[in-house]
């Protein structure tokens, strides 16, 4: 579809009255301050582009880069403005007339191609372990990412030697009666830097009743491509795990990777394959995608063992742009952290402030990312808890790079992993 | 002096990070909240972001120097076009400039720069029990130099009136490069009559006679308590006669505030889980003080009100006074949920008629909705006859912006002939200033001659208000 007949750009730029709200709450905007980041700024440079009033320059693209995808913006604006939507196709828009080499080659080719991805983290891991980070720097895989990648890299910590995917069977049968067929959709960020949660997740679920179903042929959701403008990449991306899933006949389709989850979420498929051929096929898949959180109090309503002995533990969660932002869930990983015993819920200031990492943006934008890290570190540290639960890979990179930036000792965990560890010695339920 | 010299010699003056030059930079410096400025946007010829008033003084002598205008800006949340460059000249964006430099505690005192943000300023002062008591919707957006340049209120003026009441003193970059302190900025008490009011002046002066670069403003202590009622009306004649009548039972609630029809439904678009009830018209009085007080008033206000309404609601629960004030402070751009292809504009938003003529002035707007076959989402502070008015249009169709310019001019003149103002808070600008001669008269050249002896060459903000 033409850029211009992109529903939101159509529908939504007159609808911006310039108020200036969606300035009060822009993570970056905050740090550059002037009108060229607003997020208001960002919707009436998507106008002129529309009307021909800019070309599509690589200039243009650089000034609305400067946004972490957040969507805050989006949710607090009073006139109902999808104002990161209006960005991407922006972005991808301009993408398409300036094809730029080294992006290409990161989202084109290493996320779509899975294999690619592993090696090259592989190599990273080897380059860590082995000591030669010095050379995985030089030959490190950072280099052909574009930006202040040089100084992010160390942000890229840690990477375990195996993968999820190789510790865990595509089926994987529940444990007491079958209650549900849950597909997971296990994210390559997941698969690759997070195996333990990937564990946890397929641990509590079969643990619960679900039987869970791990495709081999997963791409990647897709999200880093909207995110960076290359939207026709992401579409091609959804079809092909529409299609994967829908083969399965699985009851529900979850996520325990708040970026996947929204963008498997319907609104999001609705996004990229509305009005196209797949159309009917996307919505029988986008029916069943739940958020693991979600799914987890909603529909199994989970019930750790009760454990007077437990130990207490001060936990502070943080909210993932792309699960409060994007799908609105901010109660439910928060009852689930309550439920596990021992646990103490301690709420930070302003929890559901972007921590900046958002996918590529602190690889891209590196000293702007972690400005606005260090504000989030600072308020996590004042709870003092010596736990940081969060849903996103991306934002558990982010937040474990700001704790070690910050001489914080706490561990950054997702809450199934606390919850996993609750039945390690409980056996499964009996229905 | 030629764009490329102008952009030479700001290099010279400010550091590179200060300083936007570049066309595409540049265009994002052409709008303001205005749908004024939506049609037609104007581009500056630089902006600067200077952080000192030795950086303002030396931008400004400057352009002095060289003829080039000068148009300080906060926010730009404003509704008239107030901070664009018209005619063309350098944008002094000052939002970045948002310094706390002091809060004097026991003289009931706070000293900012301009760029400080209103609601950032009652979440520091809210510690040592203070607050700053005129309150914007745009509060969360709006910079305290815009706020004292247009002389701001907002939903609680019907009990602690416009900014001008808490300005101390200011200091003022003259358009000619000195630096001025006006009333008590260099002093620390409270009253003071000492001198020609320069501080009042200054005052909604919407940038034309000068930069005001830090301000003390006088704070007042945080009420204890506070609680919402909120009466529901079949009948919109009846929610002004219930302004009155509390108003003659001897009560000042802090904040008085209208919805009409259309606006209940924007706000329950845009957060069903405030659920206003579908009705005429809805009033939220606001009233605050201490406990018994509160409860009082409270209780006197809900008896009042329930002569003439369907039904009244009085909330204390933090939670819900929370969500009832929410829903008005956005109505402001709510409003554009009405319609699913259209859009409210800032346009015709603002007038002021006095407390006995509100029920005419609403029934009359809503009648020049329909005449020009505009929709028109009514709210407002009818605590002081200050009424919103958002015509709500698609503004890429050409004849609708075409009626709507019509209808608002017709707003504009009703509110005279009501014996009102084009504007209760917002201001003059660019967009109301072909009402001045009508609302001032001979005064109008009085204020002229007011501004020549602070701007000789008319180089602070020109095109604006006369
Ligand atoms: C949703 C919404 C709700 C609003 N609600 C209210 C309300 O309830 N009450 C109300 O009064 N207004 C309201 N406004 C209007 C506006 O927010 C106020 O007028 C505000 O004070 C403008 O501040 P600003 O920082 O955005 O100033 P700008 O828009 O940037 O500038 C406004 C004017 O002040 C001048 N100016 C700015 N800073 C300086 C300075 N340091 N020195 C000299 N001149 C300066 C500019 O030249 C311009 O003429 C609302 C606006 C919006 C968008
Ligand atoms: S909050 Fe929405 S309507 Fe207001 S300026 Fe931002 S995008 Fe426009
Ligand atoms: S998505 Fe986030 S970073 Fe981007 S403009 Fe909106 S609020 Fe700012």
């Amino acid at each position: 579809m033409e850029f211009k007949e992109l529903p939101p750009v159509k529908e939504q730029i007159m609808k911006c009255v310039r108020c200036g709200k969606c300035r009060s709450v822009c993570p970056t905007f905050a740090e550059i301050k002037d009108e060229t980041a607003a997020p208001r700024g960002h919707v009436f440079m998507v106008g002129m582009l529309r009307d021909g009033k800019v070309e599509p320059t690589e200039d243009v693209y650089k000034r609305l880069s400067n946004c972490l995808m957040c969507e805050t913006c989006s949710v607090n604006c009073p006139s109902g403005i999808d104002i990161h939507e209006l960005n991407a196709a922006a972005r991808s828009y301009i993408y398409d007339k300036n094809p730029s080499v080294g992006k290409e080659l990161v989202f084109d080719t290493m996320w779509t191609r899975p294999g690619l991805l592993k090696n090259s983290v592989r190599l990273m891991w080897f380059a860590q372990k082995s000591g030669l980070q010095k050379l995985g720097r030089t030959i490190g895989i950072t280099k052909l990412l574009p930006g202040d990648l040089p100084k992010a890299e160390k942000i890229l910590t840690d990477v375990p030697y195996r993968a999820a995917k190789n510790q865990l069977g595509e089926v994987n049968p529940a444990q007491g009666e079958k209650k549900y067929r849950v597909g997971y959709f296990l994210g390559c960020a997941t698969n690759l830097l997070n195996p333990e949660v990937a564990k946890a997740t397929v641990e509590v679920l079969t643990h619960n009743g679900c039987e869970v179903i791990i495709p081999k042929d997963i791409k990647c959701c897709g999200l880093p491509h909207i995110a960076n403008g290359k939207m026709e990449t992401a579409r091609q991306l959804a079809a092909h795990n529409v299609k994967l899933f829908n083969s399965y006949d699985c009851d529900y389709i979850i996520s325990d990777c708040a970026s996947c989850s929204s963008a498997i979420s319907h609104k999001n498929i609705e996004f990229l394959l509305g009005g196209l051929k797949i159309e009917d096929q996307a919505f029988e898949f986008a029916d069943k995608t739940m958020d693991l959180t979600k799914f987890l109090i909603e529909v199994l309503d989970v019930e750790p063992p009760a454990n007077p002995k437990a130990k207490k533990i001060r936990v502070t969660y943080h909210d993932p742009c792309h699960l409060a932002n994007a799908q609105g869930i901010k109660e439910e990983p928060r009852e689930l952290l309550r439920r596990i015993p021992g646990v103490e819920l301690i709420e930070m200031k302003d929890a559901n402030r972007c921590c900046g990492g958002s996918g590529t943006f602190s690889l891209t934008h590196y000293d702007m990312s972690m400005k606005i890290l260090d504000k989030k570190m600072d308020n996590a540290m004042m709870t003092g808890a010596t736990k940081l639960a969060t849903c996103c890979p991306s934002c558990m990179m982010q937040l474990r790079f700001g704790a070690n930036r910050n001489n914080w000792d706490a561990e950054v965990v997702h809450p199934v992993v606390l919850l996993a560890e609750c039945y390690k010695k409980t056996p499964a339920l009996k229905v | 002096m030629d764009f490329a010299a102008i952009k030479d010699e700001l290099a010279k003056i400010l550091s590179k990070d200060k300083l936007l030059t570049e066309e595409l930079d540049l265009m994002y410096y052409s709008y303001d909240s205005s749908f004024f400025t939506q049609m037609e946007p104007s581009v500056p010829q630089a902006v600067v972001f200077p952080t000192s008033t030795e950086e303002v003084q030396k931008v400004v002598r400057f352009a002095y120097e060289n003829n080039i205008n000068i148009i300080p800006r906060g926010a730009g949340t404003g509704e008239t076009g107030g901070c664009i460059a018209v005619n063309g000249g350098i944008v002094l964006d000052l939002s970045k400039w948002d310094e706390i430099v002091e809060i004097d505690a026991r003289n009931m005192q706070v000293i900012v720069r301009p760029g400080v943000i209103h609601a950032r300023l009652n979440e520091e002062l809210s510690p040592f029990n203070l607050f700053f008591p005129p309150d914007p919707g745009s509060s969360q957006m709006c910079t305290i130099g815009g706020m004292v340049a247009n002389n701001a209120s907002g939903l609680r003026a019907v009990k602690y009136g416009t900014t001008e009441q808490y300005v101390l003193g200011l200091e003022v970059v003259t358009p000619t490069g000195d630096i001025i302190y006006t009333g008590g900025m260099q002093a620390r008490c409270i009253k003071n009559v000492s001198g020609l009011n320069l501080t009042k002046l200054m005052i909604g002066s919407e940038g034309v006679l000068g930069i005001i670069t830090q301000i003390r403003l006088r704070c007042w202590p945080k009420p204890k308590a506070r609680g919402i009622a909120m009466a529901v009306f079949d009948q919109l004649d009846d929610a002004p006669a219930t302004v009155l009548d509390v108003y003659k039972a001897g009560i000042l609630p802090s904040g008085i505030e209208i919805l009409d029809s259309s606006a209940i439904k924007a706000v329950n678009e845009f957060k069903p889980e405030i659920n206003l009830p579908n009705c005429e018209a809805i009033l939220l009085f606001e009233v605050d003080g201490n406990p018994p007080s509160v409860d009082y008033e409270g209780r006197q206000i809900k008896e009042i009100a329930d002569r003439r309404a369907r039904s009244v609601e009085w909330a204390t629960d933090p939670q819900r006074m929370a969500q009832l004030w929410e829903g008005r402070s956005v109505t402001a751009s709510a409003a554009s949920r009405v319609r699913a292809d259209g859009t409210r504009v800032f346009a015709g938003e603002d007038v002021s008629v006095p407390l006995s003529k509100v029920a005419d002035t609403l029934r009359a707007i809503r009648a020049l909705g329909e005449k020009y076959g505009i929709q028109v989402v009514n709210y407002g502070h009818i605590g002081d006859g200050n009424v919103h008015t958002a015509p709500v249009i698609n503004p890429e169709i050409p004849a609708e912006v075409e009626r709507v310019m019509k209808l608002v001019d017709e707003i504009h003149h009703l509110a005279i002939a009501m014996q009102g103002s084009t504007t209760g808070e917002h201001g003059v600008g660019v967009v109301r200033r072909p009402y001045a001669k009508q609302e001032h008269g001979q005064a109008v050249e009085y204020m002229q001659k007011t501004k020549a002896a602070f701007d000789p060459k008319g180089i602070m903000n020109p095109g604006k208000l006369f």
